[in-house]
């Protein structure tokens, strides 16, 4: 992918902000306001102490007047503040909302080979951590950025009313602290880096090692593991040891600069005060400024490393936001109604990438009611084929229809209504049994969930549940046996009953009474519907009408379980190893 | 947390100059105002160039020795920090590797991962942090309370009614709001439960054409979280204005106050310069210390949970004199019941049988039936809550854990590999294996083809977890590592699960002919696995119900029986 452009960027950042344009304008007007009347304090703080001069020549009147004059001020420079924040949050806020809903309204509809590739952890690293991470900067960006540009002009121009002489003083020497915090940056940037290299490289190593810790002791491998441990533990002493301590150097550093600026206003100050040219108030109003004038430069260098960090952030998500969708379904398509239940393949070409051809010539026709049974090796294209008649991918050559309609015809979402599917993984959403049962159709009533539960022998156990159809299921299906899982993906089936199913038999991780019980759900359901059965069991593949026979992506052989092992092929040949 | 500090055990001296140097660096920032204070009375009024100057010069001494006290101050806190949270960090590594399985299984290994981690570096962050900063906050309220005392007690009076304001209001508002972080962070992780969730079952939603409904929902949480935080947000928005006003509404009382003292003679105008600075420096260091409290609380936090994990002790204990070498070939089960650490019901109740060496025994059942328990007994995973179990005729608890398990190979369920080559995995069974073992029991784990298509060969580079292998893939390396041990037992705990069945078949047939004299056990659900066995251990939740060979079950147990049908149907009929 190649690197945006900052300003491209930028410019998305700026279109979702515009939507709060008018919100950000009162920000960045009470943030003016607001530097400029912070500034105002020190000079009517001047001027008061100017009036207690001392013993008896103290004007209290004027004191008085100057005092209140600076209650005032406070006092509106708080509710400015105060308000400011306040609308700051609002606009992080809500952009963030808006990216995140935007980020996660794509992942609705992009293809399937996106989320497949990408890892789900990146993806939602993106949504979230980065759009977080975001958020930091912006909400740094809008609250640092525009006050501490206002302040230093402000005290800029403050200074250079009240003397110009004391004010060159701190112009000259204040860049020094800029300069300290960048050198010490920049220097301390290589040893952070390879801090973190080693830290990953630490983190990688506990993952892997405690993450499976049962391995390494039944190999005995303990003490290996810590020797090893123990090598990149001090390595990562070392490194973060030099990389702690010089980056602690940049507060102390940039102090010791303003040290010396206040130093310097002070001397300074202090001959001219003697000579009479300004005022005793007028240095105390310097030396405050002298002291925060540091504080603005320091704080902007901060949001603008911040600031780049959240482009680099911004960008990814974007990069999510930007993915080329699916294709849209075609402006003429049409709805798949009333379906009988003829699929055909024709001379279908499919592959992941280009590199690595996968399916080829496939040709496969199917009439309504059939049940067939897919079967080889693992990694042999069985998903694939799955994949394609629910247009989660789209081939690469050739057609396939459903009634004599080619589903490229077809819209997406009425071709998927017509087949139910049935996972090896059991994806159960957060919420209730009925919830997930009336996935499919959210409106049926509790007798409709109930029949389907039945029909998919999962009645009984969901009734042995604490609340029955009211348990709350965790994320993935929380306490259910793999199972269970299995039962209620297929009642979710059940309820709408469309005319064709998929079927991935997963009978790898459940035991044999439930299995038996998921069978004759399945037959059930099978009942005078074209079937995709991808199969693992061997009376399941022999009650089949038709068998595939996939072997690294092409359907080497097909036909009935006689025919098969008559050929004596691939087929045959695995069948028979079950009994050796 | 104060446990662990058994770990700042070495660095007494650093955890004490590091807090003694800030000291001497706030001694010297507080001495400041009253220089300037000076400058104006003295210098000024008495028109005193000289003493301006040398009075200047005080202040750039001052800032260098403030330096240098805060650069050996952090310098010490750095190396203590570190060096406490590397020695933790590897106390706990070690500790994690004499954890038994039981206590893996209730702690869980995620955990221990993020203890080791994230817990740890935060522990790290916080003494850093302690010991730069937790003394020089409260050194510099209080100092410039003490110092505003020494300029003029009356005066001084507003700086006692200031800071217990101050307070109330900086940590009132973090209190507020760190629980409603908490909310913030629980709304958070609804949004990121969401979004995992949909991605994982995206091939589902599609399939029932959901999506318009999960990004309602999406929208529905997501506002929420936002919500929350902007609630949160208007809470913190209210720290900087008020203690700003707070502050200031103290510098019009100082200098209304000052102004009368003046008047009266009692201070000078320097003095109330030196007041009024010494209140400007207690704001930023009271905020600075919220900060640091919330920063510390966290710390301690990680720091319990670090500590609990230290107070996990194994229970299983080493006899003294175990016993070292002896035949391990033949297992005896007497009685054996295993109740796991929490569980109501035993996992394993009352198993009988014996093997002799060289005998393979298939054992099948549904899932839960205890089938990988049985067999994690055998090289002492966990120890059985009744009953004995004897290995080469010796209780198991009599033997020494280590020399038990040099004798046994175990393919576990999952089949986990390393980062590293494929020779330096295969090693971890036997790190003396010359390459031709190596080959040997690869041929054997029908694993060379595997291998051979590699550019590398054995040096192949196999990524964490063995990612870039299929499951397949691993499942016969990982059986190739536990052949080249030559153990004398080995046990393939369902470790074919992910192969077809003619490899399958191929795998079993080929370490039948190469395994003379070792016991083996075999763990599965397919009856095909398992019915070659000299003996076949049917498991039905946790019990044995029926022990024998493929024809004895056919015939008199009725499990065995349905498993097999249920697996063969129509080929027994014809």
């Amino acid at each position: 992918m190649s690197k945006p452009s900052k300003k491209g960027v930028f410019s998305k950042i700026m279109r979702y902000i515009g939507r709060y344009k008018y919100l950000l304008a009162l920000s960045v007007l009470f943030a003016a306001v607001s530097a400029i009347l912070t500034l105002l304090v020190p000079v009517f703080i001047g001027d008061a102490i100017d009036l207690i001069v001392s013993k008896g020549k103290v004007d209290f009147a004027g004191i008085g007047s100057i005092l209140l004059k600076i209650g005032v001020v406070i006092s509106v420079t708080a509710i400015l503040q105060w308000l400011m924040n306040i609308f700051n949050n609002r606009i992080t806020f809500n952009v963030v909302r808006d990216i995140r809903n935007e980020a996660f309204k794509r992942t609705q509809i992009l293809p399937l080979s996106y989320i497949d590739t990408h890892p789900h952890g990146e993806t939602v690293s993106r949504i979230i951590a980065d759009v977080d991470q975001f958020a930091d900067g912006l909400l740094m960006g809008l609250t640092q950025l525009f006050t501490g540009v206002i302040t230093i002009l402000g005290t800029l121009v403050f200074m250079l009313l009240i003397d110009v002489r004391i004010t060159l003083v701190v112009v000259l020497l204040t860049p020094l602290s800029m300069l300290v915090a960048k050198f010490i940056t920049t220097r301390t940037y290589s040893m952070f880096q390879k801090q973190s290299e080693i830290r990953g490289e630490q983190t990688g190593f506990i993952e892997e090692m405690v993450g499976n810790q049962k391995v390494v002791k039944a190999f005995s491998h303990e003490d290996e593991n810590l020797e090893k441990f123990g090598e990149i533990n001090d390595q990562l002493e070392k490194c973060t040891l030099k990389a702690t301590f010089f980056s602690s150097l940049t507060n102390p550093g940039t102090r010791f600069v303003n040290s010396l600026v206040y130093a310097g206003v002070a001397l300074v100050g202090a001959l001219l005060a003697a000579n009479g040219a300004i005022t005793v108030g007028a240095l105390t109003c310097f030396l405050s400024y002298a002291n925060q004038y540091a504080k603005p430069f320091n704080e902007i260098s901060g949001v603008i490393t911040e600031f780049n960090n959240a482009l680099v952030c911004a960008n990814r998500v974007f990069e999510l936001i930007e993915q080329q969708p699916e294709i849209p379904d075609d402006v003429n398509a049409t709805e798949l109604n009333d379906v009988y239940g003829k699929v055909d393949l024709d001379s279908v070409y499919f592959s992941y990438t280009p590199e690595q051809k996968l399916i080829e010539n496939l040709n496969l026709s199917v009439k309504p009611g059939m049940r067939v049974a897919i079967v080889g090796p693992t990694g042999c294209g069985k998903t694939t084929l799955i994949n394609l008649l629910m247009r989660f991918y789209d081939v690469t050559g050739g057609e396939i229809s459903v009634d004599g309609k080619p589903i490229l015809t077809l819209t997406r979402k009425s071709l998927r209504k017509n087949y139910g599917m049935v996972l090896q993984e059991t994806w159960l959403c957060e919420g209730t049994v009925r919830d997930n049962i009336a996935f499919g159709k959210p409106d049926a009533t509790d007798e409709e969930i109930v029949a389907a539960a039945k029909a998919a022998h999962a009645h009984s156990f969901i009734k042995r549940l604490e609340n029955g159809y009211n348990t709350v299921l965790g994320e993935d299906g929380g306490n259910l046996s793999q199972g269970q899982k299995q039962l209620l993906c297929i009642a979710r089936v059940m309820l709408c009953l469309p005319p064709m199913l998929i079927l991935d038999e997963a009978t790898s991780s459940i035991d044999t009474r439930t299995e038996q019980r998921i069978q004759k759900a399945f037959s059930t359901m099978m009942e005078g519907r074209t079937s995709f059965i991808v199969a693992h069991r061997l009376s399941t593949i022999m009650e089949a009408d038709i068998i595939l026979v996939m072997k690294d992506g092409n359907i080497i052989e097909q036909g009935s379980h006689d025919e098969l092992i008559e050929k004596n092929g691939f087929y045959a040949k695995m069948y028979e190893s079950q009994f050796i | 947390m104060f446990k662990l500090l058994r770990f700042m055990k070495g660095y007494r001296k650093e955890s004490i100059l590091g807090p003694f140097f800030k000291m001497l660096e706030v001694v010297f920032e507080l001495m400041v105002p009253l220089i300037v204070a000076n400058i104006v009375d003295i210098g000024i009024k008495g028109d005193n160039t000289a003493y301006i100057f040398k009075m200047s010069l005080l202040l750039v001494l001052f800032g260098l020795i403030g330096l240098s006290s805060t650069l050996a101050a952090q310098y010490f806190a750095a190396k203590a920090a570190v060096g406490f949270a590397s020695k933790v960090r590897f106390a706990l590594f070690e500790h994690i590797g004499r954890l038994s399985y039981t206590e893996l299984d209730t702690v869980g290994t995620s955990t221990l991962i993020t203890r080791m981690t994230s817990d740890i570096n935060q522990v790290q962050q916080g003494v850093n942090l302690t010991l730069r900063l937790f003394l020089r906050s409260p050194f510099i309220v209080f100092g410039a309370l003490i110092m505003a005392f020494t300029v003029d007690a009356k005066a001084a009076l507003w700086f006692v009614v200031v800071i217990p304001i101050l307070s109330v209001v900086v940590f009132g508002i973090m209190l507020i709001s760190i629980p409603l972080y908490k909310k913030v962070q629980s709304g958070l992780d609804r949004v990121v439960g969401l979004t995992r969730s949909e991605l994982s079952g995206a091939r589902v939603v599609r399939a029932f054409c959901t999506e318009n409904r999960e990004v309602g929902e999406f929208e529905e949480r997501n506002n929420t979280l936002t919500e929350t935080q902007k609630f949160v947000g208007r809470i913190s928005a209210l720290m900087n204005p008020l203690t700003y006003v707070i502050i200031n509404l103290a510098v019009i009382a100082l200098i209304y106050t000052g102004a009368i003292r003046v008047e009266t003679g009692i201070i000078t105008q320097g003095a109330v310069i030196a007041l009024y600075n010494y209140m400007s420096q207690i704001l930023v260091e009271l905020i600075k210390l919220a900060n640091l409290i919330i920063n510390i609380t966290k710390s301690v936090a990680s720091g319990n949970r670090i500590q609990s994990v230290f107070e996990i002790e194994s229970d299983q204990t080493e006899r003294e004199n175990a016993i070292v070498s002896a035949d391990a070939g033949t297992i005896e089960f007497k009685n054996v019941s295993l109740k796991y650490k929490g569980a109501a019901e035993n996992s394993l109740q009352n198993i009988t049988f014996s093997v002799k060496k060289g005998e393979t025994v298939g054992i099948i059942g549904g899932t839960g039936s205890g089938k990988s328990t049985l067999v994690n007994m055998i090289p002492r995973f966990y120890d059985s809550s009744e009953g004995e179990l004897l290995i080469g005729g010796v209780d198991v608890k009599e033997w020494d854990t280590e020399a038990l398990r040099e004798k046994i190979a175990v393919v576990p369920q999952k089949a986990v590999l390393f980062k590293g080559t494929i020779r330096e995995n295969i090693l971890w069974g036997n790190e003396n294996a010359t390459d031709d073992d190596i080959y040997s029991a690869l041929k054997t784990a029908q694993a060379l083809d595997i291998v051979m298509k590699k550019d590398n060969k054995l040096d192949h580079l196999i990524e964490q977890s063995g990612r870039n292998l299929s499951g397949g893939q691993r499942q016969r390396l990982t059986i190739a590592r536990a052949l080249v041990k030559k153990p004398q037992i080995l046990i393939l705990d369902d470790s074919s699960s992910a192969l077809d069945y003619a490899t399958d078949s191929a795998l079993r047939k080929a370490i039948a002919e190469s395994t003379d004299g070792m016991t083996v056990f075999i763990v599965s659900q397919r009856a095909s696995s398992v019915m070659n066995a000299d003996k076949i251990i049917v498991l039905d939740d946790g019990e044995a119900v029926g022990i024998g060979t493929h024809d004895e079950l056919l015939a008199t147990c009725d499990i065995y029986s349905e498993i097999y049908h249920s697996q063969f149907k129509k080929v027994v009929e014809k």
